[in-house]
């Protein structure tokens, strides 16, 4: 059964999150554990209802990790295994990641943080408009497209993380 | 999920990090990057022209596995011949770093920045050789 199973919808990335998060209240209270009885074989059976629109609702409502997701049930887990590793990205692009992570480096060492906030705010950008790119090509079905778009939004998302930890470590 | 030893060891203390002349014609430089964790891995080799290894640098941008597993190979390619160098496969990285199933993916990165290193210097020795042998050529004729 998959994420979308659950909420009985069609897997897509276009998908109204607030509809989403009101079925979910319903459906979480429906299955609450304290609601299933003293039948132990009913618990059981709502404490893994539970846990799986928890995990469902994590995913769904996240635009990024729903397109993910969406690649995903299109046969393509873009996660920590040796198919993805396999995908080249293009040259050009881990050309400008590089330089990027580099620039970012230099900033650090200078503990300039308000710089790497402007580098986040391009790089956030870059990022939203690359995932626009992926749900386009989901939506029509082009997974080499997508899988390239996505792997770009994953290099994306490590720049901004890295920018995150900078910051905490500054201000801690 | 814990680091061996050994990857702790590479990571904490990064052999060979840094950058090589990309212009130096004796320089090859493998860039590639696995999208599963957003690495990117950048392994440089400066080559002798008889095709022995004299110094590997590196700068990876990754989890501990991806830099043990690059700073690793910048120790064993040094003093290798290219053909030997490419004989290095993830098997052998992921093997000496006992690295977990689901790092594997790191060790066939490293693997894959050596071979794109050498290729990289190949196709720059045949673009400064073939003008020399046109010329030859052309003298001759």
């Amino acid at each position: 059964m998959t994420h979308f199973d659950l909420f009985n919808l069609a897997p897509s990335v276009d998908l109204d999150v607030a509809a989403l998060e009101t079925q979910h209240r319903k459906l979480a209270m429906e299955w609450h554990p304290d609601r299933a009885g003293s039948d132990h074989h009913a618990r059981r059976l709502a404490a893994e209802k539970s846990a799986a629109l928890n995990d469902a609702i994590k995913v769904l409502k996240d635009p990024v990790r729903r397109a993910f997701y969406v690649l995903e049930l299109k046969g393509v887990k873009l996660d920590s295994d040796q198919s993805a590793a396999r995908v080249k990205m293009p040259m050009d692009f881990l050309e400008e990641i590089m330089e990027q992570r580099e620039a970012l480096d230099a900033v650090k060492a200078t503990r300039k943080l308000d710089v790497a906030h402007v580098m986040a705010v391009k790089i956030r950008d870059a990022r939203d408009k690359t995932l626009e790119q992926a749900q386009r090509a989901l939506r029509r079905d082009d997974v080499p497209a997508a899988t390239t778009a996505l792997g770009r939004v994953r290099y994306y998302t490590r720049f901004l993380e890295e920018v995150d930890a900078f910051e905490e470590e500054l201000l801690s | 999920m814990a680091y061996s030893d050994k990857v702790i060891e590479h990571f904490e203390n990064p052999g060979n990090v840094g950058t090589l002349d990309k212009n130096d014609p004796n320089v090859g430089t493998g860039l590639v990057g696995a999208p599963a964790c957003g690495d990117v891995m950048r392994l440089q080799l400066k080559i002798s022209d008889d095709g022995v290894i004299q110094d590997a640098k590196f700068k990876t941008f990754g989890c501990g596995s991806a830099i043990a597993s690059s700073s690793l190979v910048t120790e064993w390619v040094k003093g290798k011949s290219m053909d030997d160098a490419m004989k290095i496969t993830n098997k052998d990285i992921a093997l000496e770093l006992s690295l977990p199933p689901v790092k594997i993916h790191c060790s066939v990165l490293a693997e894959d920045a050596i071979k794109a290193a050498i290729e990289d210097f190949r196709a720059k020795r045949a673009a400064r050789v073939t003008p020399a042998v046109a010329a030859e050529v052309a003298k001759e004729a």
